[in-house]
Parts: structure tokens; C-alpha cells; sequence
């Protein structure tokens, strides 16, 4: 935003519901990397903890979703600040997705065994830095309203892709190897296929974020990597 | 988009030292509506009132440059200003009906310019104007009754009725809904689409919602200068200007 609302109640309205989204994003971050960890350790113990959290940011999303409504209703908003506030819609949305993918991460670690092997995890670990990561960098370009941050994020997705596709095959193989492996390895692929989303609907807050910064959606189709369905 | 109606190029306006409107370059479509926006004193009701020569009544008033409707001068120092106000009439912001009957408010223009000799040929034209202007229905029993006993909105109404009397071809709109409660701008504001299937409409106003709601086009006026024109889902949605954003968003003006 540019100058100060002539009407300070406006311009306190729009921070709080930008602080919002933002506090949101964090929470989502702060979960998503719990999961991660939680499936990387199989560490049990914090699956509770993580589903909680989940209930956080949900609680999140009502509240921004109130905050628009009000904002509508109250102050009509017009260029930027109609597009801070349908971006923070669609925002939320995408970040209450990640954070339901996370919840289904961390309930994936229940079956898993506490020996699995280092080789089957590796693939999987790289692909959940990548995704927390590429989370890490849209909320920033958010805070900082940077565009070609948000953009650089819409086109590494390919590299979520392709490290998909890689930790799938690695659980694939594992799975191949011996029939018993059958139960836990469809969780792990489960839980590959939940990255690969959360990419995506991190990829959409980045659409969000250059249209709200530039009134314009981004051209043509993003960058797409190996596809898992092969 | 469709064509251009009325063309102002290098229009500036002077009252006495003071300029009031610097260059003013804006074509306007026919058959579209023009909303022009921006804080008050920015020279947009003077555009406007360019368009009729209505700066003419003021003395100390000086126009310079041009404005053209369907290719022709209209600062012409020969041209006639009652045929030029025949094409182009005007709404203001508050009714202003004559203080006469509704029957009288309508036919008065009607007959001054020659058209409509006979009763009947007055009395269609007094119904036709009532139902372009969605009031027939409600005055059409008690045409003899002041004009000045309606209500606010039907007054606006029986306003725009008396300038679509004499079949103009562009209806300037000065505020007009500014004096009105919602359901009677919204009347208004469901005329002016109507309207504009014939009509060429310009309104100036400071609701941007209304801007939005009823307009094609919009310009942005600040301190007499033209500072953005464009169609008027950009200018709300994604302005190029940041004086417009600033002004639209509420945060200067």
C-alpha cells in the first residue's frame, strides 16, 4: 500500500486482516514443517500436537473470512485494497488446504515402522525441505510484496515435480522389493502425493500475491516437471 | 467500443485569473456513459458544462481549444446555443423542476423549440418522455399537479423526462443522485442504462460505486487536469495512475 487511508479505521482494518493472513501463513509454515518432521523421525508422539494445530489454523480462516465480509460491507474497496482483500481470500483458502495436507502427513506416521530405511526417506525429506521452503519464500514475498519472489516460486514448482516423481519411485522400489512392505509404503505415497498439493496450492498463493501486486494474472502455464501419474 | 461522440482536445478553462480545466483531451463515446470523478473543485462539472456551453452565462468565464460533437466545433462563435442545448441536456444535482404542472414541465421545452404544434402531438410526447424516464405510471393521472409536489427522486426523474422532451442526443448528468435516498438513486441509476441505448450520457459524481455501477468509461479529474481516462473496470480494478488509486481508495481527495 501507498499513501495512508484518509480514514484511519480503513487502514487499520486492511493491516489487521494483511497481519492475519500473515500470522496464517506462519502457522501453516510452523505445521507443515511438524509434519515433515514427524514422518522424517516417525515420530509419533507429536501427531496429536500437529492435528491440534490444525484446528489453529482453521480458526484462522473463519476470522479472515469475517474480516473480508467486513471490509466489504464497510468500505467497498477499490483497486489495491479490492485486490489485497480478494487476494487475502484466496490466500487463506490455499493455506487452510496445506494445512489440512499436513494434518493428513502427520496421521500417515501412525502405521509407519520406526526402522525404515534411510534410502526411502532421503528422497522423501528433499522434496518436504523443498515444499517448506518454497512456503517459506511466498509468505516473504507476501509480507514484502515482491513479485518476482512470488514469481521465482510459481516456477520452481517444476522442481517439486520432479522430486515427486523421484521419491515416488523410491518408495515404489522399496515397495517392489518385498509385498509386505505393501501397508505402510501406500501411506508414504499418500504422503508424497500430499507434498506434491501443497506445492500447488503454494504455487496458487503465488498467483495470488503478482496478481494483487500487479492486477494482473501471471501468463501461460507454469513450469511443470515429471508427472507421478506416469 | 463505440464511436466517439463528443472529442475535447487541448480544452482549458479560465474564470478570470484562474484556470479551471489545463488541456483538457478526452473523447467520449456515443451511446456509452462517461462517469468523471475526482475531488471537488477538479474541474469536472466544468468539463462538463463545456459540453453545453453553459460557461457562457458566466462572465468572466474564457474558453480555449475545442470540443467537437459528431466532428463539429461547438465553440463556434456562430454556432446557435439553444439548437446545441436541444441536442445536449442537462440534469443537476438538485431537481429542479419549473413551477408548473408535470404536464408543463415536459411540454415547456418541447414547445419552444418548435416541436410538437398540436395538443396530441404534446401529449405523446409528454408520455413517451414520462416512460423513458420511468415515471409515467406513477404521474400519469395527475399530470395537472405541480411538478414541484413529487418526491425528490420522482422530481430527478420528471428532470431527466423534461430533457429527453425535446430528443436530445447527449444528457449530461451533474450529480444527480447526490440528493437522493438509495431507492431513488437506484431508480436513477436503472434509468441511466435504459438511457444509454439512445442517449450518449455524461455524469459527473462522487459516489465511486455509482461510477462503477453505471459507467463504460471513466476519467479522473484532479486540480483541472485530466489525470486518467480509461475503461471503468480498470480505472476501479487495476488504475495506471497512482493519484487515481490514491483517490479512488480514499486515501487523499
Amino acid at each position: 500500500m501507498s499513501n495512508e487511508h484518509t480514514v484511519k479505521s480503513y487502514e487499520e482494518e486492511l493491516r489487521y486482516l494483511i497481519d492475519s493472513v500473515i500470522k496464517m501463513g506462519s502457522l501453516t509454515e510452523s505445521q507443515l514443517v511438524d509434519s515433515m518432521d514427524a514422518v522424517i523421525k516417525v515420530d509419533k508422539d507429536s501427531i496429536d500436537k500437529i492435528i491440534k494445530s490444525d484446528d489453529e489454523i482453521n480458526k484462522f480462516r473463519s476470522k479472515i473470512d469475517t474480516q473480508i465480509m467486513t471490509l466489504l460491507v464497510k468500505r467497498a474497496p477499490m483497486a489495491i485494497d479490492l485486490r489485497e482483500t480478494i487476494s487475502s481470500l484466496k490466500i487463506s483458502q490455499d493455506l487452510e488446504r496445506i494445512g489440512d495436507l499436513s494434518k493428513s502427513n502427520a496421521k500417515k506416521v501412525k502405521p509407519l515402522p520406526l526402522d525404515l530405511p534411510e534410502e526411502l526417506l532421503g528422497n522423501l525429506k528433499r522434496l518436504g525441505d523443498l515444499v517448506i521452503k518454497q512456503l517459506n519464500d511466498v509468505l516473504d514475498s507476501y509480507v514484502n510484496k515482491n513479485y518476482d519472489k512470488a514469481k521465482e516460486v510459481w516456477e520452481k514448482d517444476e522442481q517439486v515435480d520432479d522430486l515427486t516423481y523421484i521419491a515416488m519411485e523410491s518408495v515404489i522400489d522399496f515397495l517392489s522389493k518385498d509385498k509386505k512392505n505393501l501397508d505402510f509404503s501406500t501411506h508414504l505415497i499418500f504422503a508424497t502425493k500430499n507434498l506434491e498439493r501443497a506445492g500447488d496450492h503454494i504455487t496458487n498463493i503465488a498467483e495470488s500475491i503478482c496478481f494483487l501486486i500487479k492486477g494482473e494474472y501471471l501468463k501461460g502455464s507454469r513450469p511443470k516437471g515429471k508427472v507421478i501419474e506416469k | 467500443m463505440n464511436e466517439i461522440k463528443i472529442k475535447s482536445k487541448n480544452l482549458n478553462v479560465y474564470y478570470g485569473e484562474k484556470q479551471a480545466l489545463f488541456d483538457v483531451n478526452l473523447d467520449l463515446n456515443e451511446k456509452e456513459v462517461t462517469a468523471l470523478i475526482g475531488p471537488s473543485g477538479c474541474g469536472k462539472s466544468t468539463f462538463i458544462r463545456c459540453i453545453n456551453r453553459m460557461n457562457d452565462v458566466i462572465d468572466i468565464c474564457k474558453v480555449s481549444g475545442n470540443i467537437e460533437i459528431d466532428g463539429v466545433e461547438i465553440n463556434d462563435k456562430n454556432l446557435d446555443v439553444v439548437s446545441l442545448r436541444e441536442r445536449v441536456g442537462m440534469v443537476f444535482q438538485k431537481p429542479n423542476p419549473f413551477p408548473k404542472s408535470i404536464y408543463d414541465n415536459i411540454s415547456y421545452g418541447p414547445k419552444i423549440h418548435g416541436k410538437g404544434e398540436t395538443k396530441s402531438e404534446l401529449d405523446e410526447i409528454v408520455e413517451n418522455s414520462l416512460k423513458k424516464a420511468a415515471l409515467w405510471e406513477e404521474v400519469k393521472d395527475r399530470l395537472d399537479e405541480p411538478g414541484t409536489g413529487l418526491s425528490g427522486g420522482q422530481q430527478q426523474r420528471l428532470c431527466i423526462a423534461r430533457a429527453i422532451s425535446v430528443n436530445p442526443e447527449v444528457i449530461l448528468m451533474d450529480e444527480p443522485c447526490s440528493a437522493l435516498d438509495p431507492i431513488a438513486t437506484a431508480k436513477i441509476e436503472e434509468l441511466i442504462d435504459e438511457l444509454k441505448k439512445t442517449y450518449t450520457i455524461v455524469i459527473v459524481t462522487h459516489s465511486m460505486a455509482q461510477a462503477v455501477r453505471v459507467s463504460q468509461k471513466t476519467g479522473f479529474f484532479h486540480l483541472g487536469k485530466l489525470i486518467e481516462v480509461g475503461k471503468t473496470e480498470k480505472i476501479f480494478k487495476n488504475p495506471d495512475n497512482k493519484m487515481t488509486q490514491d483517490y479512488i481508495t480514499g486515501r487523499f481527495g
